[in-house]
């Protein structure tokens, strides 16, 4: 089932994502620190290649399929400040609003398709 | 790779953390605000101020953040003319403490705000969290 493939990878990313928007707000002091976001989901997906299977120890890998959702780019801000700090409180929590919504959003289509494949399997 | 969920929170509570110590630093500077010395010429006290630094935990790759450092403020005391007052050199100048009470309340405001925008970010980790548990439960 691809769809929950890809629910718990939007997942994944998502988390990560809100782990780079609570190191910003926490950070929203700090002189110098610029703020961070992950790199969009729609690359993330692209660059996901299968992973080529390490039957002896000594084969090679091509890296872990999941990495570029972990990559973290500069981000255009809304604000600097004097001391080089360019993280603005309401743009974060706008961003962790809107992690929290596509969450929901997942979530509820995972087990609305759960449900589907129960119904199937009881009749 | 660790949950990075969990270090969502971590990195919540270390910002919880250090506005938190932020808070009591200003406090200390109001209650001290008229706080003079004691002999003819002494120091007053001298306004604290606190700096942040982003530190990277290894472990969950997390940029938390943590106090650098509480420093007393350069800025030069007030002096008043207070002839009689214990702490009052042989001119009658009493220096006072280097604290306003006005920048004080401001830095209070914007404490209280980031304490507030990391409780949110911890918030909605832990409802992210309890969505996926939600999965799990028969509907």
């Amino acid at each position: 089932m691809q769809i929950f493939d890809i629910v718990s990878r939007h997942n994944n990313w998502l988390a990560v994502r809100q782990t780079a928007v609570a190191g910003n707000i926490a950070n929203a002091n700090t002189p110098g620190f610029r703020a961070q976001d992950v790199q969009p989901f729609e690359m993330a997906v692209e660059q996901a290649r299968l992973a080529m299977a390490a039957t002896q120890p000594g084969h090679l890998s091509s890296g872990p399929p999941d990495a570029p959702a972990m990559e973290v780019r500069r981000e255009n801000p809304w604000e600097i400040t004097h001391s080089g700090n360019n993280v603005s409180l309401e743009q974060e929590l706008l961003k962790a609003g809107e992690v929290n919504r596509a969450f929901r959003l997942n979530t509820s289509v995972a087990k609305a398709f759960h449900r589907m494949i129960l119904t199937g399997s009881r009749v | 790779m660790s949950d990075p969920l969990q270090a969502t929170l971590k990195i919540g509570a270390s910002g919880l953390q250090a506005q938190s110590l932020r808070l009591r630093v200003i406090a200390e500077n109001m209650a001290n605000a008229q706080s003079t010395g004691r002999t003819p010429g002494s120091d007053p006290y001298t306004r604290k101020v606190m700096s942040f630094e982003s530190e990277v935990d290894e472990a969950a790759s997390a940029n938390l953040v943590r106090v650098a450092g509480i420093e007393r403020h350069r800025a030069p005391y007030r002096v008043e003319h207070m002839p009689g007052h214990p702490a009052a050199d042989a001119q009658g100048f009493v220096r006072l403490p280097n604290v306003d009470l006005v920048v004080e309340a401001a830095d209070m405001r914007e404490a209280n705000r980031s304490y507030e925008a990391n409780l949110q970010a911890i918030k909605q980790a832990r409802e992210m969290i309890s969505m996926t548990l939600d999965m799990l439960r028969s509907s």
